[in-house]
């Protein structure tokens, strides 16, 4: 999937954020190494982003320090910087399991949808209860 | 019997496979050392870093070293020349043993115990966090990304701190035989300057290079061997230093035969 979409932002438990790397850092990672920005363009363009969701006091913290709405937040945020992006989210409810419902899954990808053409989420059937009306099988 | 010959062809099957495997991954390295395509801006940043990581972080500890054994160095050597009368080898000691070949092996032993078993240790880190599948899915190129910043900046740093040992010795070479041997700064600097080979001094910082590129590049080749489980990250960390000592025994060995064959030649 990975080789046939290069504009695939994925959001996982299986691609977290690299550890050696502020969470600023690793959203402008993207644009720095795919779009040819400068660190600082690519930073101002990650702080802009952490801003919509209110993150910005998260910049330089690692993804150790970060509690599991925040880390799903910056994943989001990462996969948004894939120009026109396909999002896809992985299971968001592993990731977050405290969480009750998908409203605040809706809220973060509604912050950010000017980045992608098309969003998915794919969880497993016995959560379909948490997504209230929203699915499609 | 045959278990014997069968364990013999076993090992140097292994070790021939090992060898190849190495030499294998360092052409790709080095393919994508000379693509002047992967030097993007990420790229450029962890390079930086690597390089403040591996050559300034280390220069408290890495200069009292030099000065202790520059200066342990020249005091037992100048004063054993002098008492079996060969004083006048002095320069040829300093110029063709310590600059050419103990600073280069002194540097790459500090900088492996440090910065080999750091990489070593992050990448099977990485590997085991599932970090370098997020690399994988977001298409950067583990290689360019993560590996050539930190065989560059182990090459640049084996060069330029075994240039700074030399100096230092050199330096200490100076006041010692200043304060001992009566020794001018003009008469240090000429015999310096008589026993100063261009040959030996580009054969070394070329074995410097190569050894930072194996310094860095074997560490990084066993972290990528570590399994999903956290267990398996001290066993590559302990394998890939194990091997790094060995190349750099070997590069030794390889670098001396090589110059001697090649001063005989000219």
């Amino acid at each position: 999937m990975i080789h046939h979409c290069p504009s695939l932002g994925l959001v996982s438990r299986k691609a977290p954020l690299l550890s050696n790397l502020s969470v600023l850092e690793n959203i402008a990672l993207i644009n720095q190494y795919h779009h040819g920005f400068s660190r600082q363009k690519a930073e101002e363009t990650a702080r802009e982003y952490l801003r919509r969701l209110d993150l910005e006091s998260l910049a330089g913290k690692r993804n150790p320090q970060l509690l599991e709405e925040q880390r799903f937040g910056v994943l989001v945020l990462r996969a948004a910087m894939i120009e026109d992006s396909l999002l896809v989210l992985d299971r968001p409810f592993q990731m977050m399991p405290a969480l009750g419902d998908s409203g605040f899954i809706y809220n973060v990808i509604a912050s950010v949808t000017d980045r992608f053409r098309e969003c998915h989420i794919l969880d497993y059937s016995l959560n379909a209860g948490r997504y209230a009306g929203r699915i499609e099988t | 019997m045959f278990t014997i010959v069968e364990n013999i062809g076993n090992a140097g099957l292994h070790f021939s496979r090992s060898f190849w495997n190495t030499l294998s991954f360092a052409t790709q390295i080095l393919s994508h050392l000379l693509d002047h395509r992967a030097y993007n801006s990420a790229v450029r940043m962890v390079l930086t870093n690597q390089l403040y990581f591996t050559a300034v972080q280390i220069l408290p500890l890495f200069f009292t070293v030099a000065v202790l054994l520059g200066i342990a160095f020249i005091a037992i050597v100048g004063e054993y020349l002098r008492s079996i009368g060969l004083f006048t080898f002095f320069g040829n000691f300093l110029m063709g043993f310590v600059v050419t070949e103990v600073a280069p092996f002194i540097t790459v032993l500090l900088i492996a115990l440090r910065s080999s078993s750091a990489i070593n240790a992050e990448i099977a880190v990485m590997k085991v966090n599932k970090e370098l599948n997020t690399l994988a899915v977001f298409r950067i190129d583990v290689i360019n990304y993560l590996f050539l910043p930190r065989i560059i900046s182990g090459m640049v740093s084996v060069v330029l701190l075994s240039c700074l040992f030399s100096l230092v010795v050199l330096a200490s070479g100076l006041i010692y035989s200043g304060i001992f041997f009566n020794m001018s700064v003009n008469d240090y600097v000429t015999v310096l300057m008589d026993s100063a080979s261009f040959f030996d001094l580009f054969a070394m910082l070329c074995k410097c290079a190569i050894l930072g590129f194996f310094m860095a590049m074997i560490p990084i080749r066993y972290g990528m061997r570590a399994t999903n489980e956290l267990t398996s990250i001290p066993v590559a960390v302990l394998n890939g230093m194990v091997k790094v000592f060995l190349a750099i025994v070997i590069i030794e060995v390889l670098s001396l035969i090589l110059t001697s064959l090649i001063a005989k030649l000219l």
